[in-house]
């Protein structure tokens, strides 16, 4: 799953190319997405699998970093 | 390359294109280099970014009015260079910069403009000017880094500088157009959302005028303090958003929904909020117009909290950035909203190594459909947030502009400090503006002495003026004064003392006034029961009041209950009163005592008697007098009922004044007509009335009236109405209108109509008296801002003492006043708000409370009697008003088409464009392959040449040019032709001299048709349709079918014109299908004709159609629209007319025309409907390049001969007239309970406990009261009932499943109805064959049926239809 969140990010939306993601790097606060660019990762998170994040859920504790969202992730498809 | 134009690009064209000399779209920056610059290194970077740029090569140009956009392969260009440092003074190069940058940009040579100025060796701006059609936030800090880049690369080392530039704009405008061209339709998140917006809000009562970009930009620093609690607030787990940037976003956009509630009033409200939308990486580094501005939506209850908002506003915006997808935003969505707010974050470090300013020099101009644009910063070096707000001058005057940021900064403020208070309580005022709307130093000057004191110095100065005139007897003042007195002492010798209650119930007669002074004068107070009082509600009357006596005269004591009031008859004590002494009598008036009592409705069920006291009473009489000049010879009408607070005015001011009173008593049936008599006699030169009143009068009596002052009261005063007047009035006339409710005394705001100033539709209240105060607050009782609405407290001296043997009313009607300690205020009820000129404006109720000729009625007060009524369950009563009477100065016709906009449902885009031409551009080319060409008419007309020896066809010839043309063609075509011309009577002579001359110039046989019921089918069809032409046209079908068939002519051929297709044959929905095929458009026409000939109608049931009975009469006679074959222009066609015909303009009619009756028809449609039936067909001319919109306003606004008019509906029997289409109002009543209960029966129970006029007009029973969402009743939904659907027998009921409100939604649309019942039936509600086509197509479209077209007809309700459906359905299910 990890993989799946870091190349979306890596091919579509980082607002810099990047060569490597952490996974516990801040995604917002350090500026390698923006609010658009989470969206458009949310959407496609939801296409991918099969799920809808509800609204209440988008927040920075849930999206900060590859792992929180994977967490999130595992947590709410259960 | 040429490429088009993108969605956003586009939008932005169009607005430049209707304002072409603003520059609304001049995007200008500074960027200021605080540094040393080398000229010619500037100069060869700047070339390098025009190399490496394409959307600075771009340009613009249109072919065949359509916009397109190429670059050019290379663009040589020289920096202007410029050097202010002999003349740095910074205002000299702002006002340089600010005037450079409103430079006109020529879009098809060069899309910017560039400058390097120097201000001084170290310090350099750089000023680029770009159309924003290439440019956007972003680009601003793309074009700054490149051009950076450059300068660098040149002073470096140019060699190994390979910087990526290589995706340029148009790489983005040829993926967007792609894009576009194979979208799937997924544009429903955002219309869906738009659609929830009814309206777009109108902020401080200011209506935004048309096409206003100048605006002004104010600048909103929020401060170290401020800014420093909004950084703690952006922490707060409820506001921290994805980023810090998004968290502001989220707070200035709730600030902002807040704040639009509280200056509009309107609850659902949409924000614009531009994205930057370079979603693609690749185009991150791209200069161009990529931004697109979606809306935000909330929906404000009273009650939220900042809290509550927020949380709303952030999931709103979560939701909105994931279906944020490129290229979404159609003109509805951006029409949805007229604010818009930016978010800035584009940051500049520096220039070659130096320090780097950048500002957006503001041009004063903004999209004239965008009201109020709010841009916010990222916080400066130290912090600070600041707000730019762009105002639209077009709604914020610079009075107001002045007082936004006070504002929204209260606003702000509360949040900051409260997260959780109600986003109602904060006041908006800042404590200046407070004091400019409340005067602190308000003080009351009581007034002296008593309407008595005043009334008695003329008796004693001025004994022998005649101070009243009634029927045949006139009094002096001394007269008066002496029976008065007499009167006084006998209710005295009665035991009459002071503060004891004295009902008067009287004729309007010299005896009510003498009772009125008796009472006065004895220190007692009077309560005036006026003659049409039902007996039930004088009883009530005089028991909650405590009347000790009731004065009457012989006529009316059988309204009163002699067993239960001691009665005095005046007349059968005329003796004993006649003996009283002369002499004045003895009294210790204090001022605070009570001079009379009103009964006004009350919502409970019975009516309220409202104290009102001496002072009072004195401070508007004293205030009257020297306003409205009264004096000895002034002469007041006493005309409206004593039961009236207005009527107050014409018992007492003339006589405290020294002037003369008239009194005209009313009937003892039938309505009251004493007015029209007052006009007949025409003495009075001052008149106190109701607009209502006014507008019973003849305009002739009005023009030769000696009045001079008229004092209008009572409800809303329009200035149509006051200028109309003023107009017809031979002398200077003053007109007054004065408001007041009962509880403030007669009248306590007050304005004098003035012509230049009040250009509204209702002319302001005013300003408050002497001694009265008005406050308009809000539910917070926080004074709201001027402009904004809100409900008006009244103080001061006129405030009445209570209502009486009511404390828990008066307490909760008269408040304790927060800003005048120690007094109190009325809570009125009434809703109005302070203009620009400083007036106040009345508008409406905050209750249901109405106003109905001057009366004012508690619906509620109707309903809780009427539920007395044993086989009434329940009811709700509206006030139904007629609202087709725009005036004409609001209306505006579509900017292509010229159809007016108060045609039904209209809807006019921000350019001024109407629904009709903006949904024609999707089906204009299948449109276009209805049409045919020459040969193929000759063709089909020739087609069945065989089966008549004579004829090809009959022409219909009315004699006018349209049909003058069609048979000259066709004669020309070689065809052999029967021309038939319908006599309807009224074709004028010139007319038929023009077909004698034309038949007999082009050698065709003629024949007339004629009927002895045409003026009955002229009547019929003005009831059904407000005109006589489809009567006419009916007529015309049935007769020359009778015709052809007899004479075996297989075709008829029409003239027609194309916008007539589509008035009566063609709809937008046969068009909606995306394979266009002509057969079943015709085939569809044939049916529908078919149903047209079984339309139960006048023609249907006075002419003989038996051979309509036989389906095959539709394949024997086959109507030919000659204008489907060939079109041709009116200039082309008054030309050839001249040349081969002699065909001249008939001038007999007075217009265009060659019919007498035509203009009738338009009379009647523009009285009844609002337009001019013309206004639609000849819309469609316009849409099809028939005619010219010029052409059609001309033909459309005609002057029409009213009297001639009016002799003709005469003529014909139609009988509805002038006062029908005026006094439209009236009081509808739906009951549950029996709905066999008798008309009779409830209304002469009505009549039995109710006032004459709060009787109401209509009953209607219905099977469920239809209630709001909320449980309430809707009272809306009962308003919107026409009169038509009113007069229905079946009951109203509202659809109650989803294939009834689909129903229900494309009837209401169709028909042109705000509400419909599922048991109206269709053809009573004006469903004709053409609405059949519209409904079954949309029908089959939206449920995906194929259902026939009489269906309809068969199963004329919405519940049958459904059910049909339904089972439809199921048995496709079975399938």
């Amino acid at each position: 799953m990890n993989d799946i969140i870091i190349n979306y990010i890596k091919e579509e939306i980082s607002l810099e190319s990047l060569d490597e993601i952490q996974l516990d790097e801040d995604l917002l606060g350090n500026g390698i997405v923006d609010s658009l660019g989470m969206m458009r990762l949310i959407v496609f998170l939801e296409k991918e699998f099969h799920m809808t994040i509800n609204p209440e859920d988008m927040t920075v504790e849930n999206f900060n970093s590859v792992r929180s969202i994977s967490n999130y992730l595992s947590q709410s498809r259960t | 390359m040429k490429l088009k134009l993108t969605a956003s690009q586009l939008s932005l064209w169009i607005g430049q294109k209707i304002n072409p000399d603003i520059p609304l779209y001049n995007t200008a920056y500074t960027y200021e280099i605080s540094g040393p610059i080398d000229q010619n290194i500037f100069k060869n970077a700047f070339q390098f970014l025009i190399n490496a740029t394409d959307a600075l090569r771009i340009r613009f140009y249109e072919e065949d009015g359509i916009p397109f956009q190429e670059a050019k392969d290379s663009l040589k260009y020289d920096i202007e260079y410029l050097d202010f440092s002999l003349d740095s003074e910074s205002d000299v190069i702002t006002d340089w910069l600010l005037n450079r940058s409103l430079e006109k940009l020529n879009l098809s040579q060069q899309v910017f403009d560039a400058v390097l100025i120097k201000k001084s060796e170290n310090s350099y701006i750089w000023f680029m000017n770009m159309h924003h059609l290439v440019t956007d936030g972003v680009s601003r800090k793309i074009v700054f880094d490149r051009m950076n880049s450059y300068y660098k690369a040149i002073i470096n080392d140019f060699n190994s500088f390979q910087p990526e530039y290589s995706v340029t704009y148009l790489d983005y405008v040829t993926s967007e157009l792609q894009a576009a061209s194979s979208k799937i339709d997924d544009d429903s998140y955002w219309s869906s959302k738009v659609h929830e917006v009814e309206k777009l809000p109108s902020f401080y009562g200011i209506h935004p005028k048309p096409n206003a970009t100048e605006a002004s930009r104010i600048y909103i620093p929020l401060g170290a303090d401020r800014s420093q609690k909004l950084h703690v607030f952006l922490q707060r787990p409820e506001v921290k958003g994805w980023t810090a940037q998004l968290a502001l976003f989220n707070v200035l956009s709730s600030l902002l929904f807040i704040y639009m509630y509280r200056v509009s009033d309107q609850k659902k409200l949409a924000i614009g909020a531009p994205l930057h939308n370079r979603i693609q990486r690749k185009f991150h580094n791209t200069v161009g117009y990529f931004l697109e501005i979606f809306p935000m939506m909330t929906e404000i209850e009273e009650t939220d909290s900042f809290k509550s908002i927020l949380q709303r506003v952030k999931l709103e915006n979560n939701n909105n950035l994931k279906h944020a997808l490129q290229d979404t935003i159609t003109s509805e969505i951006s029409n949805s909203f007229n604010v818009v707010l930016n978010y800035i974050h584009t940051g500049f470090s520096n220039f070659n190594g130096f320090p780097t300013t950048s500002e957006w020099i503001y041009t004063g101009h903004i999209d004239s459909n965008h009201q109020m644009r709010c841009h916010v910063m990222v916080p400066d070096s130290n912090g600070e947030f600041k707000i730019m707000l762009d105002l639209n001058h077009g709604t914020f005057n610079s009075n107001l502009r002045e007082r936004v940021s006070g504002h929204l900064l209260s606003l702000l403020d509360a949040m900051l400090d409260d997260i959780e208070t109600c986003i109602s309580v904060p006041s908006l005022v800042s404590p200046t503006e407070q004091k400019s709307l409340i005067d602190p130093n308000f003080k009351i000057v009581e007034p002296t002495g008593t309407a008595i004191t005043y009334f008695e110095e003329h008796a004693l100065n001025r004994p022998n003026a005649v101070a009243i005139q009634g029927g045949r007897r006139t009094l002096t003042y001394s007269e008066l004064n002496k029976k008065a007195n007499q009167l006084a002492h006998y209710l005295h010798e009665k035991g009459i003392r002071k503060n004891q209650k004295i009902a008067l119930h009287f004729y309007r007669n010299p005896d009510y006034i003498i009772g009125v002074l008796a009472v006065l004068k004895l220190g007692a107070t009077f309560i005036p029961i006026p003659t049409d009082q039902a007996p039930e509600r004088i009883s009530f009357i005089l028991k909650n009041a405590n009347a000790s006596l009731v004065l009457t005269e012989s006529g009316l004591t059988k309204n009163l209950d002699l067993s239960a009031n001691q009665v005095c008859d005046i007349n059968k004590e005329s003796s004993e009163i006649f003996n009283q002494p002369f002499s004045t009598i003895q009294n210790d008036v204090k001022t605070s005592d009570l001079a009379y009592i009103l009964y006004t409705s009350g919502s409970t069920g019975v009516p309220k008697g409202v104290c009102i006291s001496h002072r009072a009473l004195t401070n508007y009489l004293l205030w009257s007098k020297t306003n409205y000049t009264i004096n000895e010879k002034s002469i007041v009408p006493l005309f409206s009922s004593i039961g009236f607070d207005l009527t107050i005015t014409s018992t007492l001011l003339p006589l405290i004044s020294g002037g003369r009173i008239i009194t005209y008593k009313e009937n003892t049936s039938g309505p009251d007509v004493s007015l029209l008599q007052v006009f007949e006699d025409n003495l009075v030169n001052i008149i106190k009335l109701t607009p209502s009143h006014l507008a019973l009068v003849q305009e002739k009596k009005l023009s030769s009236s000696n009045i001079d002052t008229m004092i209008i009261g009572g409800e809303d005063l329009k200035v149509a109405l006051a200028q109309s007047i003023q107009s017809l009035f031979l002398n200077p006339i003053k007109i007054y209108n004065e408001y007041g409710p009962t509880e403030a005394t007669v009248g306590c705001i007050v304005s004098e109509y003035d012509a230049q100033m009040h250009l509204g539709s209702s002319v302001p209240i005013g300003k408050p008296i002497d001694n009265m105060q008005v406050y308009v607050l809000d539910s917070y009782k926080n004074s709201v801002p001027q402009g904004v609405i809100g409900e008006l407290y009244l103080s001061g001296i006129g405030l009445a003492e209570g209502y009486i043997s009511s404390p828990e009313m008066t307490a909760a009607k008269f408040v304790e006043n927060p800003f005048f300690e120690g007094s109190k205020m009325y809570k009125s009820g009434d809703l109005g708000r302070i203009n620009n000129d400083g007036e106040l404006e009345y508008l409406g109720r905050t209750d249901d409370q109405v106003k109905l000729r001057g009366y004012r009625i508690e619906l509620s007060d109707i309903e809780s009697n009427l539920v007395h009524h044993p086989e009434v369950d329940n009811c709700a009563v509206v006030l139904i008003k007629d609202d087709i009477h725009i005036p004409e100065d609001d209306i505006v016709n579509c900017i292509k088409c010229g159809l007016p906009s108060n045609y039904p449902n209209t809807d006019f885009n921000q350019y001024g464009i109407c629904h009709l031409c903006t949904s024609f551009e999707d089906y204009k080319t299948k449109v276009e392959r209805y049409f045919k060409n020459d040969d193929e008419l000759v063709k089909l007309l020739t087609s069945k040449r065989d089966e008549n020896p004579n004829y090809d066809c009959i022409s219909l010839l009315s004699g006018g040019k349209d049909s003058t043309y069609v048979l000259s063609r066709l004669v020309n075509m070689g065809l052999r032709v029967l021309a038939f011309t319908m006599d309807n009577g009224y074709i004028s002579d010139q007319a038929k001299a023009n077909i004698t001359t034309i038949v007999k110039k082009l050698g065709v046989d003629h024949v007339y048709g004629e009927t002895p019921h045409m003026n009955d089918i002229f009547v019929d069809s003005l009831h059904r349709h407000h005109n006589v032409c489809n009567g006419c046209f009916k007529t015309i079908y049935t007769i020359s079918t009778q015709i052809a068939l007899k004479k075996e002519i297989p075709y008829i051929v029409t003239g027609l014109s194309r916008g007539q297709f589509f008035e009566t044959r063609l709809t937008e929905e046969l068009f909606s299908d995306d394979t266009l095929d002509s057969k079943v458009i015709d085939q569809t026409i044939l049916e529908a004709r078919k149903l047209y000939h079984q339309e139960d109608d006048a023609v249907k049931r006075l002419l003989d159609v038996s051979i309509f009975e036989d389906d095959r009469v539709f394949e024997k006679v086959e109507f030919v629209d000659f204008y489907r074959f060939s079109d041709v222009s009116l200039e082309d066609m008054l030309v050839y007319l001249k040349e081969n015909v002699g065909w001249v303009r008939p001038t007999d009619t007075g217009r265009s025309t060659n019919c007498l009756i035509n203009q009738v028809g338009i009379y009647v449609h523009k009285k009844e409907m609002g337009y001019s039936n013309y206004s639609f067909p000849y819309s469609w001319d316009v849409r099809l390049g028939h005619k010219t919109r010029d052409e059609s306003l001309e033909e459309i606004n005609e002057v029409i001969d009213e009297a001639e008019a009016k002799r003709i509906l005469k003529e014909i029997g139609y009988d509805k007239s002038e006062e029908d289409w005026q006094n439209t109002d009236k009081l509808v009543a739906y009951y549950t309970g029996n709905p066999n209960l008798s008309l009779k029966d409830i209304r002469e129970f009505a009549a039995l406990r109710l006032p004459s006029y709060m009787v109401p007009t209509v009953f209607k029973h219905l099977n469920k009261i239809p209630l709001t969402k909320n449980g309430k009743v809707d009272k809306k939904a009962l308003q919107n009932l026409t009169s038509v659907q009113l007069e229905l027998e079946t009951p109203y009921a509202a659809p109650r499943n989803e294939i009834e409100e689909i129903l229900e939604r494309i009837w209401q649309d169709v028909l042109q109805l705000k509400k419909v019942g599922i048991y109206d039936n269709f053809i009573a509600l004006g469903g004709h064959s053409l609405a059949a086509i519209r409904v079954t197509a949309r029908i089959n479209d939206e449920i995906e049926l194929n259902l026939p077209l009489n269906k309809i007809f068969e199963l004329p309700t919405i519940a049958e239809y459904s059910r049909y459906i339904e089972n439809t359905l199921m048995a496709l299910l079975e399938e």
